[in-house]
C-alpha cells in the first residue's frame, strides 16, 4: 500500500490517482448517454431543451457530470503544473489560481443548476 | 548513479524523435489542458442557451454558420481526441495493449477514433 500511495505523477497517491479514473468512467458515461439520448430524441427547439433540464434525475447527472468534470481538471492540472513548473512561488501561484478558478467554476455550475429547474 | 555526475545529458527536443505513444501522452495533456480553459466559456452557454428561447435560437443560429460549424468541428476534436488518450490509457490500466506493438497500434488507432468522430459530427451538421 506505501508503494502505491506514491504512484501518479502527482506523487500524492492512491486518491488522486483513483480519482481522475473515476471521474473520467462517469463522464465517459454520460456523454455516451447524453449521445444516445440526443439521437434519439433531438432538442430542435427550446422548449425540448428545457423541458429535459426540468427532470430531476437529469439535473443530478448534470451535477455529478460537472462535479467530475471539476475534479478531474483540478488533478490534471495539478499534475501538468508539477511536472513543468519548478520555481515554487510559480507553480503555488498558478496552483492557487485554477483552484479558486474551479470552486468559482463549481458555484456557477451550481447556480445554473439551480436555475434550471421547473 | 550519484557519483556520476557528467554523465551524458541529450535532451535536443528537436532531435528526439517521439514514438506514437508520446505524441499521443503530450496530446492527452495538451487537449486536457485546452478543455479546462473551454470550460468558463462552455458554461456561459449553457446558462445562455437555458435562458430564454431568443438566446437559444442566437446559439443554435451562430454554431450552424461556416465558423460556428468549424468551431464546433474543433472542440468535437479536441474532446473526441483527450476521450480516446483517455480510454487507452484506462485500459492500459488493467493491462489491455500494454506490449509495446499493441500500445503503438492503440495509439494509431485513437487518433483514427478521434477522426472518424469528426467526420461524423461532420456529416450531422
Amino acid at each position: 500500500m506505501r508503494r502505491v500511495r506514491s504512484a501518479g505523477s502527482a506523487h500524492t497517491g492512491l486518491t488522486e490517482w483513483l480519482l481522475q479514473r473515476v471521474t473520467s468512467l462517469y463522464m465517459g458515461g454520460f456523454v455516451i448517454y447524453a449521445i444516445v439520448h440526443f439521437s434519439l430524441s433531438p432538442a430542435h427547439d427550446y422548449a425540448a431543451w428545457k423541458a429535459w433540464f426540468a427532470t430531476g434525475y437529469v439535473r443530478i447527472a448534470w451535477a455529478l457530470c460537472l462535479a467530475s468534470i471539476l475534479i478531474h481538471a483540478w488533478v490534471g492540472m495539478r499534475s501538468i503544473y508539477l511536472d513543468y513548473l519548478h520555481p515554487l512561488w510559480l507553480r503555488f501561484s498558478v496552483t492557487l489560481l485554477t483552484a479558486l478558478g474551479l470552486l468559482a467554476l463549481a458555484l456557477w455550475a451550481a447556480q445554473i443548476l439551480i436555475t434550471a429547474a421547473p | 548513479m550519484g557519483k556520476n555526475n557528467k554523465r551524458p545529458v541529450y535532451l535536443n527536443l528537436f532531435k528526439i524523435r517521439l514514438p506514437v505513444g508520446g505524441i499521443l501522452s503530450i496530446l492527452h495533456r495538451a487537449t486536457g489542458a485546452f478543455l479546462v480553459l473551454l470550460l468558463p466559456i462552455a458554461l456561459y452557454i449553457l446558462q445562455r442557451s437555458l435562458h430564454d428561447p431568443e438566446a437559444y435560437a442566437r446559439i443554435a443560429a451562430q454554431a450552424a454558420t461556416p465558423v460556428g460549424r468549424v468551431v464546433v468541428l474543433a472542440i468535437v476534436w479536441v474532446f473526441a481526441q483527450h476521450f480516446f488518450s483517455g480510454v487507452r490509457h484506462l485500459l492500459l490500466d488493467i493491462g489491455i495493449g500494454d506490449d509495446k506493438t499493441t500500445a503503438r497500434r492503440n495509439a494509431w488507432l485513437a487518433f483514427a477514433a478521434s477522426l472518424t468522430v469528426v467526420a461524423l459530427t461532420g456529416a450531422c451538421l
